[in-house]
């Protein structure tokens, strides 16, 4: 175990103290002189065409100081380079209820609701899909003309050959899966202030998103500016959970309206709005078959994913791309298979939610895996290690795999949990189920194609003597700052509260891509250890010479630098310091990552999405009681064990894999979004089933710390790779409790009943199923 | 969503408040505990010119009993106080139940009996805010002409959604209604008009000043159980309620009270009709679980179904029994 002194301490987290005493500034809290309300008109309409719009009676309105419509910032933007199909408002054609019509900005929030009713739009109505299954078959009036049939995009991937790992195999089951529309629900509303100054022909934008860059990069392009005239600044973030990780139109509608109206437009969403605006976990149908050996090796797995993906293209094609490609990468199996297609709806867009596209497919599959357990008559967690993979190594889809927890989470979960004297043997009614699941750190490949490091840190040693740490990476809860300050005080061996954070801010920050695929640990964390070596060679060599020893004699640590050559000569870090200072002048250093070629992955379509430095793995034991007449199930205990590489703050990881399952849970037993016609039926967060703190079982936590070769002191991802698991594990003490198998997200009481009376007589149970 | 302006009218006293209701007649609106009216407010489904904040008025709280009077409660009494109360606790079990499962403790804290007893109705296609309403061509009960629920009928099917109202009314409790003319007494099962549009027999200028529950019902075996997706937060999506006496296991007295499933909260009078005298047996239990699922009728007003909540008024029906009835001590 190495030698730390500040990683590998509990740290509170830096930004805790502002949140929890309500002193922090969230987006929404800013405001500027002469500040305009902005609102926006959303379409009634699920799939129509504009013909007209007036907006004269709006602009007419006394306080109303700008009205801005589709026609005004044609500019197509998206996400990704493939998929730019979105504008700040719609131009000709509205795609889902809540799309983007008209905004106005004015003096006062009431007189911008009345001069939205003031608008006039004339539609032509057009026939509308709802269905992921029906749309595919559409002949006309799709949904973007240069989507036939609605597909938005089709992947098909065979490794090995499946066919034939299916015909050696002595079991093949198969499975449909369904799986709900679930969205992040986070507690802050997306925000947005936007402050064009005519003056200077600048724009600042405060945002409350997870993704500085790319929103720098789509204003410039929305408005048709020199990104060096446009600055975002990201303040204090109340989670994002993915639903912030691309550009959100609020962000793009307050810069439009605030460079129509010349003067400063905030914008926070109804929590209806945030309904709108989405890009959650999308419906997704899924054919999964697994074939296996009689001793529960895995000989072949092969999935058809359907996923409903809402009018936009967002995020869709990587979250397909991420089902595909996770699907059977955490165990050893040679023949894998997947076709997915990511179709239109008139719906609001799907994208990227914790867990990202591998959820739905990890539900799916760890379920069918305890089937075969279950049927080959093998404990479900022992089938889990027979398959495990051997790393260092590359898996058939070419990810590249060099650290690898998952057994010693199996272990310890199936220790720490009583699985062995629970599973089978709980009184009716009672289960325990078993699954597992993994996540990238980090996407090896940016959305944008480029050489570019994908983080860069600099530090500043200041006259103090304290340390400016610069960074682009952007906290949004997850504990971003706190790591990064660890990091490099551990480096220079300073004080932690010697450091001052300063980050994305894309005029002040160097940059990074920002807090998405569960990168900013391994990349900026790698960043600040390269940044953080640089300037303590600088610190080293001026105190070598001034000690006249060498500079690998040194070390710094509690704030001090001394000599290990047994001199026992010190110099306090202010020393070091002012003697640096003495030689260099200024102190400072820069430090950045870029993932190796080695793990980018293969050359064929769609290889570019999976691949990642590193994988963390999570295993976890549910523990489940059902209430056989109701159908209601209350999760008891969650015990995980998640292999974050090394735990650079134990109590964030540990709260971050809390979270995740308790993220994971609403999904598996209560939470869904409800559809009727296009309409989200239940767009608050009363009718949406967010877990209460009354649902939320026992959480036991186990860090695993498999030390990854490449990861910042071996650190790996913590924040979503936990999430996914805990809905299988739940289906399957479901099953062991009760004998049912649920196939479809959420996990409701009345699926459960309904199941339960299916399987009236007892002996109709299956296959390892108890009484 | 921002509040529509409204004007705000605190009266320190009940003779004061009626007087400003009946000033402004339909344009005004009682605000107690707020947790249903100023969400409501900004969901844009009232826009009343004054809102009447009757909470400063000192004579509409309290907890009191008295073992020949029984218990008497003021409108402005907290759920949280009732469900805490020592004495509703021990005599009327079936309320303390009821008013500890309304919503969370935060609400609970600011929400009242009185506005618990007189809380609008709900529906997944009205409990929207404006917009959402406009888009969908508004419906009956607001500002539109078609029910969504059951289309081509004129009435609204909109749920009574309230919880301690079933639980009073196995209790025989009775309201006290105060208006400019006087005081009125009527009882709690005649206050309901099982319309989801106009759901209670209160005039514009009238406001539900107390409730009483008689001596006589202290003591009965109590149990509420509650159908909802997580155990804090939600509303009813279904409730039954029991109050019983029993005297060496045989059931001298039974009231069944459903809620959340039809328009307004209902005894189910065949229960008593059916158990009284009885032993337990599961048959009898079985056919009161009958009964109840005769009266309720719920329909596609929430994000549940139907036939489940169906199903649940049965399963909570024969449970509440049950354990009221076959075992010694009730809980
Ligand atoms: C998230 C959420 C969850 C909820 N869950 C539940 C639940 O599970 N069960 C439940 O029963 N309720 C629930 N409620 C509703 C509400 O909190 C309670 O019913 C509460 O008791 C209402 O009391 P109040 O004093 O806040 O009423 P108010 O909001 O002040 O008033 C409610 C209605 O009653 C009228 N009113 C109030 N007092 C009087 C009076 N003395 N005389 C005449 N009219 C009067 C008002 O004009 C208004 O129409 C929930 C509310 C929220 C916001
Ligand atoms: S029941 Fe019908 S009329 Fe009543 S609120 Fe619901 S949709 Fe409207």
């Amino acid at each position: 175990m190495a030698n730390f002194s500040i990683v590998g301490q509990r740290l509170p987290m830096v930004d805790g103290p502002d949140k929890v005493t309500g002193r922090g500034l969230y987006t929404d809290d800013l405001a500027l002189p002469g500040m305009l309300v902005g609102k926006i008109l959303h379409s009634p309409h699920a799939h129509a065409c504009i013909r007209r719009i007036d907006t004269s009676r709006a602009e007419a309105l006394p306080g109303v100081k700008a009205v801005v419509t589709g026609r005004d910032f044609p500019n197509r933007y998206g996400i990704l380079p493939i998929g730019h199909d979105e504008t700040a408002f719609a131009v000709d054609k509205v795609r889902y209820i809540g799309d983007n019509v008209a905004g106005v900005a004015a003096v006062s929030e009431e007189g911008a609701r009345q001069a939205l009713e003031l608008i006039e739009v004339d539609y032509e109505r057009l026939p509308a899909y709802f269905d992921p299954e029906e749309t595919m078959k559409a002949e006309s009036n799709w949904i973007h003309d240069e989507k036939p049939h609605n597909i938005e995009k089709e992947y098909h991937h065979q490794f090995g050959n499946v066919e034939q790992g299916l015909a050696e195999a002595d079991l093949v089951v198969s499975e449909r899966f369904a799986c709900s529309e679930v969205t992040h629900a986070a507690l802050e509303p997306h925000s947005t202030l936007a402050h064009y100054d005519p003056a200077t022909d600048r724009l600042t934008v405060w945002s409350s998103t997870q993704v500085p860059y790319y929103l720098h990069l789509t204003l410039a392009n929305v408005l048709g500016m020199p990104k060096e005239k446009i600055r975002v600044i990201k303040p204090l973030i109340g989670g994002g959970f993915g639903g912030k990780s691309e550009v959100i139109p609020v962000e793009v509608e307050a810069a439009v309206l605030s460079r129509q109206a010349a003067l400063p437009v905030k914008i926070t969403y109804t929590r209806e709005e945030v309904f709108y605006a989405h890009r959650g976990r999308p419906i997704q149908i899924i054919e999964l078959t697994i074939g296996a050996k009689r001793d529960g090796r895995l000989t072949g797995v092969k999935a058809r994913i359907v996923q409903d993906g809402g009018a936009y293209c967002g995020y869709g094609p990587v979250t397909l791309l991420y089902s595909g490609a996770l699907l059977g990468a955490m165990y050893d199996i040679q023949n894998v298979q997947f076709d997915g297609y990511r179709v239109l709806t008139n719906k609001p867009a799907c994208g990227a939610m914790r867990g990202h596209g591998t959820v739905n497919t990890r539900f799916a599959f760890e379920s069918l895996l305890d089937r075969v357990a279950c049927e080959l008559g093998i404990d479900p967690a022992e089938i889990r290690l027979r398959n495990q993979l051997q790393p260092p190594c590359i898996t058939v889809n070419q990810l590249r795999v060099t650290s690898y927890g998952y057994p010693e989470c199996i272990r310890q979960v199936v220790e720490k949990s009583g699985w062995g004297e629970k599973r089978g043997k709980l009184p009716y009614g009672k289960g325990v189920g078993i699954a597992g699941s993994h996540y990238v750190s980090g996407a090896a490949n940016s959305i944008i194609r480029s050489e570019m490091p994908h983080s860069t840190v600099n530090l500043r040693v200041e006259d103090d003597a304290t340390v400016t740490l610069l960074t682009g990476a952007s906290e949004i809860g997850q504990g971003s700052d706190t790591i990064q300050l660890q990091l490099v005080a551990e480096e220079l061996g300073v004080r932690p509260d010697r450091i001052k954070l300063v980050a994305a801010d894309t005029e002040r920050t160097p940059i990074d891509l920002g807090s998405y695929s569960s990168r900013v640990t391994f990349m900026a964390g790698n960043a600040c250890l390269a940044a953080a070596r640089n300037l303590r060679k600088q610190l080293f060599e001026a105190v070598a010479r001034v000690w006249g020893v060498s500079a690998d004699q040194l070390e710094a640590r509690d704030d001090r630098v001394c000599a290990q050559n047994g001199s026992g000569k010190v110099m306090s870090f202010e020393q070091a310091v002012a003697a640096a200072r003495q030689q260099f002048g200024t102190l400072e250093a820069t430090g950045s990552y870029a993932p190796p070629a080695e793990a980018r992955g293969g050359k064929f379509k769609g290889a570019g999405v999976g691949p990642s430095p590193a994988y963390s793995y999570s295993a976890q034991v549910a523990e489940v009681s059902v209430d056989t007449e109701t159908g209601q199930v209350s999760v008891e205990r969650i015990t995980v064990a998640h292999d974050c590489g090394r735990a650079i703050n134990p109590m964030t990881v540990e709260g971050q894999v809390e979270g995740s399952v308790w993220m994971g849970l609403g999904q598996a037993v209560q939470e869904e979004m409800i559809w009727n016609q296009g309409r989200l039926m239940n767009p608050s967060l009363l009718e949406y089933k967010s877990a209460s703190t009354l649902e939320s079982p026992e959480i036991v936590p186990i860090l695993v710390e498999s030390v990854d070769p490449e990861g910042p002191l071996g650190a790996k991802e913590a924040g979503e790779g936990s999430l996914a698991a805990a809905i299988p594990a739940v289906a399957n003490a479901i099953y062991d409790a009760v004998g049912v198998r649920i196939t479809s997200t959420p996990i409701s009481a009345e699926k459960i009943l309904k199941a339960l009376r299916e399987r009236q007589k007892p002996q109709a149970r299956g296959n390892g199923g108890r009484r | 969503m921002s509040l529509p302006p409204f004007m705000l009218l605190r009266p320190r006293r009940l003779d004061e408040a009626v007087v400003r209701l009946a000033d402004y007649g339909p344009e005004a609106m009682i605000v107690a505990g707020g947790t249903d009216v100023v969400p409501n407010l900004r969901a844009g489904l009232f826009s009343p010119r004054a809102l009447v904040d009757i909470k400063g008025i000192g004579e509409l709280g309290g907890i009191r009993f008295d073992p020949r009077s029984g218990l008497e409660l003021g409108a402005l009494t907290t759920l949280t106080a009732i469900a805490e109360s020592s004495v509703v606790q021990e005599h009327y079990r079936v309320l303390a139940e009821a008013a500890g499962t309304v919503a969370s403790p935060v609400l609970r804290n600011m929400g009242t009996l009185g506005g618990n007893l007189c809380l609008e109705t709900r529906c997944l296609w009205y409990n929207q805010s404006t917009v959402w309403r406009k888009a969908c061509g508004f419906c009956l009960k607001k500002d539109g002409t078609v029910c969504h629920v059951a289309p081509g009928g004129e009435r609204c099917w909109a749920v009574w959604s309230g919880d301690t109202a079933a639980a009073l009314m196995t209790l025989d409790a009775e309201i006290e209604i105060a208006s400019p003319r006087g005081r009125r007494r009527m009882p709690l099962t005649e206050f309901y008009k099982n319309d989801g549009m106009d759901r209670i027999r209160l005039g514009r200028d009238e406001i539900l000043s107390g409730v009483r529950v008689p001596a006589r019902l202290a003591g009965y075996r109590g149990s509420y159980q509650k159908l909802r997706i997580r155990s804090a937060i939600d509303y009813p999506l279904a409730g039954v309620a029991v109050a019983m006496q029993l005297e060496n296991g045989i059931c001298r007295d039974v009231r069944l009270g459903l809620t959340a499933v039809n328009p307004a909260p209902l005894l189910v009078r065949e229960v008593g009709e059916l158990l009284r005298g009885q032993r337990f047996s599961p048959e009898a239990v079985e056919a009161a679980a009958h009964a109840v699922i005769r009266t309720g009728k719920p329909l596609k007003t929430s994000v549940s179904t139907p036939e489940y909540r169906r199903d649940m008024l049965r399963v909570f029906a024969r449970r509440a029994l049950t354990r009221l009835w076959s075992s010694n001590g009730g809980h």
